[in-house]
């Protein structure tokens, strides 16, 4: 056998090393001084923080001995229930509705530029809008209760379903779409069977992963009074129970994992 | 038949894609068309269907005018002339079955094209085209899981289910090996014979158009500079039609031999 170092004796000189683009180096300098800066305005400390947690505390001690009583408690239970309701509700409304927004804003989908312009602000303007503000928004217009926290769910879900189903979108095969507008067929035929078989397995995978989502939105959706466990959690703050707080969020964090869980492996199939 | 009188074509970017075109195909006929890369075999072919439009000029297309046709009148026509690609165009996620019923769209009401469920005689059309280019085991297999030749054969069976009168197929052949293609160009050649389907064929390789060709059309430049039957294409027509000499490049036998 050759040896490479019989067909190339002499060792030979690499060309000069790249350095790293200036505007890798600048880019990381920024960040640390931004993080330096915001630390300093926001009066960071360690110490502080450290001191807070280890002085005699209701909420730590509350930590530390959790009412798990709370977890069976009747109204808890319903709380939990509406949250899931919520969740639940939120996703196949808002998700089912952003699979054709998502085809509106395709130029394939939607031959029609204004429409498309028009569909595209409205997702842009509703991504920009966080969950809370949507909740906030409601509970102040509709008033407080689960209706508020399903309306913001609702539009919450539109916006991130849409986004990640019109961005999958992008990288579709046109062959079938071609194929089908030469075979005649109608928009909605060509939508249904050259594009949709495509995106199905990835949307799917975005609903479910947009509960997940829900799911832990509406818990702090309930702190400003969309309903839901989070109402149940305001309530206990209020009346500086902690230890049936802590109860409560133990609870919602397991039962958080478990629907993750199940969530990440079904998602892992579709894919 | 299918008629062109002094059909221009203009892309918007001011490229002529084809030029003064006067030309007449009758029914059942097995035209091939050559000519270089940007020609306009692919303008001529699209044009057919009107996924291309005419900038001035007139084309009928089995007594309509294709100029006039509004976007329902383009789809009923579509409907009628099956189209075959260089790169197979199938959902590669879905069944065979599927992709050859996505043939019968014009037919299916639209309801049941959205929930799935196509009628029991379409599915039997459907069926009827995979057997006729000997894959129908293969119904119910993913697209994805076939060889370039059998997925060429689904997009033929596709373009059969419509029922159409004219076929066109823009390169059906260019990403396939030379057995394969010389399956593929036998079924369109028995297909055209037997069902009496005008078909229309873009090639690349001359040998091949030669060897299937009722008729050879040139272009050159979006101008017609051939048009005629296939035994009188020989070395020195196909130098005129490419303006200039052969290479093994332009045979698919040595071609395939370098
Ligand atoms: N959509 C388009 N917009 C602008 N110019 C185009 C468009 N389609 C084709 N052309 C141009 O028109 C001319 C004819 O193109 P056409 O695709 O018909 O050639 P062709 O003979 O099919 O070539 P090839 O063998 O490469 O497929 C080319 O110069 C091409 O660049
Ligand atoms: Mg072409």
């Amino acid at each position: 056998m050759t040896h490479l170092d019989t067909v190339v004796p002499d060792a030979p000189t690499l060309p000069r090393k790249p350095r790293p683009a200036l505007f890798t180096i600048a880019t990381i300098a920024a960040a640390i001084a931004l993080t330096i800066v915001t630390a300093r305005s926001v009066d960071f400390s360690f110490g502080e923080i450290i001191g807070n947690l280890s002085r005699k505390n209701s909420v730590v001690e509350g930590l530390l001995n959790p009412d798990w009583g709370q977890i069976w408690s009747r109204r808890s239970r319903s709380a939990f229930i509406e949250t899931l309701q919520l969740a639940v509700l939120g996703t196949a409304t808002g998700a089912t509705l952003a699979l054709p927004l998502a085809l509106w804003t395709t130029t394939f989908g939607n031959p029609n530029r204004w429409i498309r312009t028009v569909v595209r602000s409205f997702n842009n303007v509703n991504r920009a809008i966080p969950d809370l503000l949507w909740a906030s928004l409601f509970v102040a217009s509709v008033g407080i209760g689960a209706l508020s926290g399903l309306l913001a769910l609702f539009f919450f879900s539109l916006a991130v379903t849409t986004k990640l189903t019109s961005d999958t979108l992008d990288g579709i095969d046109m062959g079938p779409i071609e194929a089908a507008n030469a075979a005649g067929a109608s928009l909605p035929k060509m939508l249904r069977t050259a594009v949709v078989p495509q995106i199905l397995p990835a949307y799917a995978s975005f609903v479910l992963y947009n509960f997940e989502l829900n799911l832990r939105a509406s818990a702090v959706l309930g702190l400003v009074g969309a309903g839901g466990i989070g109402l149940r959690i305001e309530f206990f703050r209020g009346r500086g129970d902690w230890e049936a707080l802590w109860g409560l969020v133990f609870m919602f964090f397991i039962v958080v994992f478990v629907v993750e869980r199940l969530s990440v492996t079904l998602r892992r199939r579709l894919v | 038949m299918i008629r062109f009188e002094q059909a221009c074509v203009t892309y918007p970017n001011g490229v002529v894609g084809m030029k003064d075109l006067d030309l007449t195909i009758d029914d059942g006929e097995f035209v091939v068309i050559v000519g270089l890369s940007g020609a306009g075999k692919s303008t001529l072919i699209r044009a057919i269907n009107g996924l291309v439009p005419l900038t001035s000029g007139r084309l009928d297309v089995n007594g309509r005018d294709v100029t006039k046709l509004n976007r329902s009148g383009l789809r009923e026509l579509r409907s009628g002339i099956g189209m075959i690609f260089q790169g197979f165009n199938l959902v590669d996620r879905t069944t065979v079955l599927k992709n050859v019923l996505m043939g019968r769209l014009h037919e299916v009401p639209t309801w049941r094209t959205l929930i799935g469920r196509y009628p029991a005689a379409d599915i039997d059309l459907a069926a009827r085209a995979l057997q006729r280019v000997e894959i129908l085991e293969k119904a119910y297999s993913r697209a994805s899981d076939l060889s370039g030749g059998q997925r060429q054969r689904v997009g033929i069976a596709r373009a059969l289910a419509q029922e159409p009168a004219i076929i066109l197929a823009d390169e059906p052949v260019a990403s396939l090996d030379p057995p394969t293609s010389h399956v593929v160009m036998r079924y369109l050649q028995q297909i055209s014979r037997e069902l009496g389907i005008t078909t229309i064929v873009n090639l690349h390789f001359l040998d091949l158009a030669t060897a299937y060709a009722d008729r050879i059309i040139g272009l050159r430049d979006g101008v017609l500079v051939f048009d005629g039957p296939g035994s009188d294409a020989d070395e020195q027509v196909f130098e005129s039609i490419y303006g200039r000499s052969l290479t093994a490049d332009d045979t698919m036998t040595k071609h395939a031999a370098l």
